[in-house]
């Protein structure tokens, strides 16, 4: 198959280093406003050819899928025109800064029969995948509820709050916090399923650009319900996942190797706490030197998009199912939608 | 004549920004929108031009009758991407206004990290191999970013028929910016030293603003690319002693011959960081070459072409850089 990559930035990288592994698979060109940043990525991944005019490059190439790996404002107008080129459509989160534009972007890829998929990378991650697949054994019993938390420093130096040169997501609605929606969304729905209710705090405890620095939300979805939290301001960084099943819990740190099984016991029910702290300090031991390991392979924060990628291509080349379906995004989103605030600004 | 300054209130830039003063030439001096430059005390006849080169579209007017682009502004914190989109996207974004306007002559700050150490020998000059492609990628990204905004400068000059003077400053250091990267690697309060006999490439900040400032007025450094060192280098363990007497520091000083650590550095690599894909700068052996590497460093072509010399020696930087304040160079 042929892929092309429209914007060359830092997740561009990642693309585009999966896509070099994957067979069957030839990157026929890259894209980006900036010269220099669309021929390094090319030179730095042998891509044959690179672009300044996204429209060139698709007349060019004639792809069939297309990676959009833009700021987020900019994708929906590029999703169309890939879609109108007759190329499926693998899309960075948020996919779209409104959820009537990715309505229309669903309509029009079912009436081109292409495919649109968005990454939803962690829910691909290796400890997820675990949950996963206890949950469909049925060990872990049905869940119950799931806590999704990100701690992350976005006023520090991640360049969400410079003052001096605005990010683009700021004009999201949320601000920077609107970037990380999709990560908690897809988490919460591969485990509890599409939303039914959901109620939201926002608020802001340091002085910055950002019109927001914390979010908070309960989630009732159709199997279960999920509590949602950003902070910008608790310490260290860290991505928790807890998943509460009827049979075990489950805790993970997607920022780390770290996961953890919580279970019943047969025995003296006073020894359970003993034996599952011993259980869990064990694989806490082994997580860190996986996590030293992950370290230095460089790909641990990205794993769930090279496998997200490579289930992607298996299904657009067999006519498989895909791992993230139309079905799965548009309810995602309305989740994203109904977690926003009303206003751009606090 | 008149300058625009881009990077003008950065360690350098106001050094620069004074020495084209003291030469009688206008500056126009480039800052982001929310810097403050007052305690930087700049004449009034200092124009300030507020821009964010990581985004600004509106440059054009920058340019309004300048006569050269003395280019030093670069991302040089946060990581790979964002230094390759702040240093080489602005630079783009300021070269397209240049093309745009009457201004033909650019100065650019480059750096002695787009020099390919590993391959050097004995000798480091403007004739000295400079990294190939794909080998400039598994370099850090301050190294991928100077290299290739050096190579957009070279492709935008090439294009418009500019005079382009190319400038490669080693170490600048100077007061408030006196520790390097060779003599961070500490135990607690003590300094391991790797060669302690290996030179530092050193220009001090005040000699340095000094070569931008003839070079942007002195037309024999057109389409010319100058190394700026104040002289052969000062040995490592000399650099040191200067700085922790300056700066009251009292740790130990652990001297490793850098041949044996490079030896030990080029092993572990071979054997245990081989396949990695994320290491330590200084566990990779040709990121340890461009921080330490025994060289000598020539700046014989700034001497012979432009006549320089620099204006203060060693001993005088060093009490300009560790004795009390002194007072800004008239103008």
């Amino acid at each position: 198959m042929k892929a092309v990559l429209v914007g060359a930035g830092h997740i561009a990288k990642q693309h585009l280093s999966c896509l070099k592994t994957l067979k069957g698979v030839d990157v026929a060109g890259v894209c980006d406003l900036s010269a220099a940043a669309a021929e390094a990525a090319a030179e730095r991944f042998g891509v044959a050819a690179w672009f300044t005019d996204y429209q060139a490059m698709l007349e060019a190439t004639r792809p069939d899928v297309v990676h959009i790996t833009t700021p987020p404002p900019s994708h929906f107008r590029l999703a169309q025109e890939a879609l109108r080129a007759g190329a499926h459509v693998f899309i960075e989160k948020p996919a779209t800064a409104t959820y009537p534009e990715l309505e229309t972007l669903a309509r029009e890829a079912a009436t081109a029969n292409r495919c649109l998929v968005e990454d939803y990378n962690y829910v691909f991650n290796k400890a997820p995948q675990a949950i996963l697949s206890k949950i469909e054994t049925g060990e872990f019993g049905a869940v119950t509820h799931v806590e999704v938390m990100i701690c992350l420093d976005i006023l520090g130096g991640t360049g969400f709050s410079d003052p001096n040169s605005p990010h683009s997501v700021l004009n999201l609605r949320g601000g920077a916090i609107a970037d990380f929606l999709p990560h908690l969304a897809s988490l919460a729905y591969v485990f509890v399923g599409p939303m039914t209710k959901v109620d939201t705090v926002w608020a802001k405890r340091r002085p910055s650009v950002l019109p927001f620095d914390e979010f908070r939300a309960l989630v009732t979805a159709e199997h279960g319900t999920a509590s949602l939290v950003f902070s910008a301001n608790s310490f260290p960084d860290a991505f928790w996942l807890r998943v509460y099943g009827e049979r075990m819990q489950a805790t993970t740190n997607l920022f780390e190797a770290r996961l953890t099984f919580d279970r019943q016991r047969k025995g003296p029910k006073p020894l359970r706490p003993f034996f599952s702290a011993l259980e869990e300090g064990k694989a806490v031991r082994r997580a860190a030197f996986t996590t030293l390991a992950n370290k230095f392979q460089g790909a641990a924060a990205y794993e769930g998009l090279h496998e997200l990628l490579r289930r992607t291509y298996a299904g657009l080349m067999s006519g498989s199912g895909l791992p993230v379906t139309t079905s799965d995004i548009l309810n995602v989103n309305q989740l994203v939608e109904a977690l926003k605030p009303a206003e751009v600004a606090a | 004549m008149r300058a625009l300054v881009t990077g003008a209130n950065g360690f350098l830039g106001r050094h620069v920004v004074q020495a084209l003063l003291a030469r009688g030439v206008a500056v126009r001096a480039m800052v982001r929108p929310r810097t403050d430059i007052t305690a930087l005390a700049w004449p009034a006849t200092v124009e300030i031009f507020r821009a964010d080169l990581r985004s600004a579209r509106d440059l054009e007017a920058a340019f309004r009758d300048v006569d050269v682009l003395i280019h030093l502004a670069a991302v040089v914190s946060g990581d790979e991407d964002q230094q390759f989109a702040g240093t080489v996207g602005g630079t783009e974004r300021l070269l397209q206004a240049m093309a745009d306007s009457g201004c033909r002559h650019l100065v650019l700050c480059s750096s002695f990290s787009v020099y390919n150490y590993t391959a050097t020998r004995r000798r480091l000059d403007e004739e000295s191999p400079i990294h190939g492609v794909p080998e400039v990628y598994n370099r850090d990204g301050y190294t991928i970013a100077k290299w290739w905004q050096e190579r957009v400068a070279r492709d935008f000059a090439g294009r418009h028929k500019w005079d382009l003077t190319v400038l490669r400053p080693g170490f600048i250091w100077g007061r408030g910016n006196a520790y390097l990267s060779p003599i961070e690697l500490r135990l607690g309060r003590h300094y391991i030293v790797i060669g302690p006999r290996c030179r530092l490439p050193l220009t001090h900040v005040e000699n340095c603003a000094d070569v931008f400032a003839l070079a942007a007025t002195d037309e024999r450094s057109r389409n010319q690319t100058f190394n700026i060192v104040d002289d052969p280098g000062r040995r490592i363990w000399r650099y040191l002693s200067d700085y922790m007497r300056g700066s009251g520091d009292k740790g130990w000083r652990l001297p490793i011959p850098f041949h044996a650590a490079r030896a030990v550095v080029a092993l572990a690599y071979k054997t245990v960081f081989r396949r990695a894909k994320k290491v330590p700068g200084l566990l990779i052996p040709n990121r340890f070459d461009s921080r330490l590497k025994p060289l000598y460093f020539e700046n014989r072509k700034l001497r012979t072409t432009l006549g320089w010399t620099p204006p203060y020696s060693y001993k005088q930087c060093v009490a300009r850089t560790y004795g009390k304040s002194q007072p800004p160079a008239p103008v």
